[in-house]
């Protein structure tokens, strides 16, 4: 049973990191605690249906999810947070809180109330790693989760845009004094961090087979807690933070069998990583 | 006379108007950020139905205690927070939410899933106190709120709490006890919450634990922010606009939930400072207004 | 002979003529006022959908044969988002501004629960769809429940695993919500009393849970025989899909928060053979079942669920009463009181015990997509509620 809690917990992680590695990177450049990424998260889940439908190929319709929220992330940024950011971080909070609200409504509004299932057969065999034993459908997460972080490890640390954006996350002011455009940063973080969201959207509405008005509630609070857990936007300390999560969450329901909700667990083990590492796993003062 | 509708949502518009206050304390006055103030006003409410069922309690010692626990909750609590700032400590506070409601969900002396019930209205001279005069109850917390809050604020733990909004570092080189302060702004805030939780709970007379989560936080604290954080008038406003906005919405029926959510973020978009706030444009148009009249009466 | 009666019914044409045109302004100012109240925004939109639609669809009918005696109904709708204090007002505003006849409630255990001492204190009717904290009865005579308590139709579903499905072994999963933790407790008490040993019982988080793998590996571990479920229909599609995900091939026996053609939808092809206990039985040939299933999904293009049935069936009580006691408040909570082996969509209502129904608790099995009938128990012992 370990072994098999290990891989359920490894896949949760995956989720976690799939959905936490966009905020990630726009919170890195922007420092906003940017509630609304699950809206966009959910919008990525919603276009990737309706695309699914229309052309019947799984991956088109994760293509247009992706240009979607990619553009709404750009929208997002550039006439919402934008205008806020040198006012106290509460306001843009709220923003998006009104933001996130104002999406939920409007996908029930539009798409009805109930639950749509998402049944693109994106099949994956079992994995067997040793005792470890992978579902199709969790062999499918891990491996998504896995190329879209290389992918994005391999912009950010072998190209040019990757060196300024690292830079502009790092410092923004000390970056633009250089000569780059941070504010175009900023805004292909938000496109690239938005894309992504819409991947996680639409790969985690097949994985569940569902989409639905307030699926990202959840995600809303707990990837930020999840960025935060890793270090004020830093991407390997979100990624770890990831799996730690997934894997604490799992093994202690499923091992240690203390009768608690997931999140409260999660918290739990949070605040304690916080009262040792105030700025988080990987993060620095 | 007013109509039991109009004092049920004046009662209900009352306890938001003491949640913001409190939170304003914490958030406002003192800078720190806190997404989970909804845990305090369940331990409120939990403290008092506990005691006034189970315990024989009846609602005015219950509410008191309730004020003192979860006061004292709020102390121990911002320990934990004291280590964490900004993002951390939103977060920090936000898990505490969560942890707080879990365990309502989960420990049966809570009532866990079943909530608690029977919790009924308060009792003077032996006789239940009508509606009207629960509304009365309500205001004279509040008015004892804002009692606490304008001496706060000419007090030294004031101008304290100032400081450290604005420079926590320099206020501590400035020999203000940082630690003493923060811990302090918790524990007023999370009395306040308490004595609303209280109200809340023997005025539902039923209480569950998803009254107190993190969405019930997000609520009081967009009340403040939408009003104006940090004055006195700015959650007071606040907390009765978006506390009538459920009722004045209805005719919108299946629209009125996205209408909310909009008039949060082109408030925050347009109106930063909140609708009363120090450079809100009410506010700004009252001063020219003034100014334009001084001479006048010269 | 055949004269008479051409000339009879001549007469009576006419005179339905008069008191259609004599009546018909009358009408229109004399609308028999009826509340209702149900999430309609927020997180529980979808449930707060289906209990509008169906009861709308109620007034329709009620209207179009008539009304209640000669007067049209009149839908009072408010939405309660899901908050208990937005409950409150509206059942305030529902008792002296609307002086509504009755009310019927669409929403759930919170909101109707502290809505319950304020209808029970001012003596209007109050009929719930699917609210199921037990308590919802208990604050005065003037409320009614048409669900079935958690208690009931967890016991009748142990005994259906145990009887009829001959398990020896079951595992529980339920939520951590009220019905969650009621339903699976009457389900524990009533197997062990049939002498059956529960190996796993896990409870989780509602609302939003996704992942069940932790908790099903758990249960696999305990190798039971039958699994029973407590969840509403996203969970349970995704426990039914996990279970087999994880290679788990046993029973599984779900309750009525699976009964919805969206469980079907969302599981695919593992609902098959999935059986549940529910109040709705599709196979039942009465026209009251058969009608509705036809005039819901002609009105809204969708099968209905169980909590759009429930809902139907609490406002169709509240009419029937209404037309036997006419709009007097007392009155009406005295007719449903007194509502005998009333034919209704979920069932055949015996009596209220306290505001509690008594009717059998039906079982169903998905069978190529749909809910098919697989068995139903009515053991007095087992779904008579418990009255103290």
């Amino acid at each position: 049973m370990i072994w098999q809690q290990i891989a359920n917990g490894i896949a949760t992680g995956a989720v976690y990191a799939l959905t936490t590695l966009g905020l990630t990177m726009v919170y890195g450049v922007l420092r906003v605690l940017h509630v609304a990424h699950a809206g966009v998260y959910a919008l990525g889940a919603y276009v990737g249906l309706w695309a699914f439908r229309f052309t019947g190929n799984f991956w088109i319709g994760l293509v247009v999810a992706m240009a979607a929220c990619a553009l709404a992330g750009v929208l997002i940024e550039r006439f919402l947070y934008a205008p806020l950011l040198h006012l106290p971080r509460i306001i843009p909070l709220i923003a998006s809180i009104g933001l996130f609200i104002a999406m939920e409504e409007a996908f029930r509004i539009v798409a009805g109330p109930y639950a749509l299932a998402y049944d693109a057969e994106v099949r994956f065999g079992s994995l067997a790693l040793g005792p470890l034993r992978l579902t199709g459908p969790q062999t499918l997460i891990l491996t998504v989760t896995l190329v879209l972080l290389g992918l994005l490890w391999l912009l950010l640390s072998r190209s040019k845009v990757g060196l300024a954006m690292r830079a502009t996350a790092m410092d923004a002011e000390i970056t633009s004094s250089f000569g780059v455009n941070t504010r175009a940063i900023i805004a292909l973080n938000f496109l690239i961090g938005s894309a992504m969201a819409g991947a996680a959207g639409a790969l985690i509405g097949v994985y569940d087979n569902q989409v639905w008005p307030t699926m990202g509630s959840v995600p809303a609070y707990k990837c930020l807690a999840i960025v935060v857990l890793g270090g004020l936007g830093n991407i390997p300390g979100s990624v770890l933070a990831s799996f730690l999560i997934g894997l604490a969450e799992t093994l202690l329901i499923g091992i240690v069998a203390i009768p608690f909700p997931r999140d409260a667990l999660a918290f739990v083990a949070m605040i304690l990583v916080l009262m040792f590492r105030p700025y988080g796993l990987l993060g620095r003062a | 006379m007013l109509s039991g509708y109009v004092v049920t949502v004046l009662i209900t518009i009352g306890i938001y108007v003491i949640l913001a206050l409190s939170l304003n304390m914490i958030t406002g006055y003192a800078g720190q950020i806190s997404l989970g103030h909804a845990a305090f006003m369940g331990i409120g409410a939990y403290t008092s139905a506990l005691l006034y069922t189970r315990a024989e309690f009846s609602f005015w010692p219950a509410f008191l205690v309730a004020g003192l626990v979860a006061g004292a909750v709020g102390a121990v609590l911002a320990i934990p927070c004291l280590r964490v700032r900004e993002d951390f400590l939103a977060i920090t506070t936000m898990g505490i939410n969560f942890v707080v409601e879990a365990t309502f969900l989960y420990v049966p002396f809570f009532g866990a899933g079943m909530g608690i019930g029977g919790i009924n209205p308060p009792s003077l001279f032996g006789s239940e106190i009508s509606k009207p005069g629960f509304l009365l109850l309500v205001i004279g917390v509040i008015a004892a709120v804002i009692t606490v809050d304008r001496w706060l604020a000419r007090s030294w733990i004031g101008l304290a709490w100032a400081a450290i909004r604005e420079d926590e570092a320099a206020a501590g080189t400035m020999g203000i006890d940082v630690v003493r302060f923060k811990v302090l702004a918790f524990t007023l805030g999370s009395a306040g919450a308490g004595l609303a939780g209280s109200l809340y709970a023997h005025f539902l007379t039923f209480i569950m634990p998803v009254n107190f989560g993190f969405g019930q936080s997000i609520v009081i604290l967009s009340m403040v922010v939408f009003g104006g954080i940090g004055t006195l008038r700015g959650p007071i406003v606040g907390a009765i606009l978006l506390g009538a906005l459920p009722e004045f919405s209805r005719p919108a029926m299946e629209y009125r939930t996205l209408l909310y959510g909009i008039l949060l973020l082109l408030l925050m978009r347009y109106q930063p400072d909140g609708i009363l706030g120090e450079r809100s444009l009410l506010v700004r148009g009252w001063h020219a207004l003034r100014q334009q009249a001084a001479p006048m009466k010269n | 002979m055949g004269q008479k009666i051409v000339n009879r019914t001549g007469i009576l044409i006419v005179l339905a003529a008069i008191a259609t045109f004599v009546t018909a302004p009358a009408l229109a100012q004399e609308a028999i006022k009826i509340g209702f109240f149900a999430p309609i925004t927020g997180p529980a939109a979808a449930d707060g959908a289906s209990a509008q639609h169906a009861v709308e669809l109620g007034v329709k009918e009620v209207n179009a044969t008539g009304g209640i005696k000669g007067k049209k109904v009149e839908l009072i709708v408010y939405d309660d988002r899901f908050s208990p204090q937005e409950a409150v007002a509206i059942a305030n505003k529902l008792i002296e501004k609307d002086q509504v006849a009755g009310v019927v409630s669409g929403s759930y255990s919170g909101p109707t629960r502290v809505t319950a001492p304020i209808f029970a204190k001012a003596g209007v009717p109050m009929v719930a769809g699917y609210a199921v904290h037990p308590d919802v009865t208990k604050a005065g005579e003037s409320n009614f429940r048409n669900g079935f308590l958690g208690e009931v139709e967890g016991g009748a579903a142990g005994e259906y695993a145990v009887k009829v499905l001959k398990s020896k072994t079951p595992a529980v999963i339920y939520m951590d919500n009220d019905f969650g933790r009621e339903i699976s407790a009457g389900f524990i008490k009533r197997a062990q009393k049939l002498g059956a040993a529960i190996v796993a019982r896990q409870v989780y988080k509602f609302p939003g849970e996704k992942d069940f793998r932790p908790f099903l590996t758990r249960i696999k571990e305990a190798r039971p025989d039958l699994i029973f479920a407590a969840g509403y229909y996203n969970e349970a599609a995704l426990i039914v899909r996990q279970a087999k995900e994880l290679g788990i091939t046993v029973q599984i026996l779900g309750e009525e928060g699976f009964d919805s053609p969206k469980f079907i939808e969302l599981a695919g092809k593992d609902a098959e053979g999935v059986i549940i206990a529910t109040n709705l039985d599709r196979d039942d040939p009465r026209p009251v079942v058969q009608n509705f299933l036809k005039n819901y999904k002609q009105a809204y293009n969708y099968d209905p669920d169980m909590v759009g049935a429930s809902s139907y069936d609490a406002f169709k009580i509240l009419v029937a009463a209404i037309e036997k006691a006419g709009t007097d408040r007392k009155a009406v909570i005295k007719a449903l009181m007194d509502t005998r082996d009333y034919n209704g969509l979920t069932g055949k209502l015996t009596r209220f015990v306290k505001g509690e129904v008594i009717k059998p608790v039906q079982f169903q099995i998905v069978k190529d997509g749909k809910f098919r009938r697989h068995g139903v128990v009515d053991n007095p012992e087992v779904i008579t509620p418990p009255t103290q």
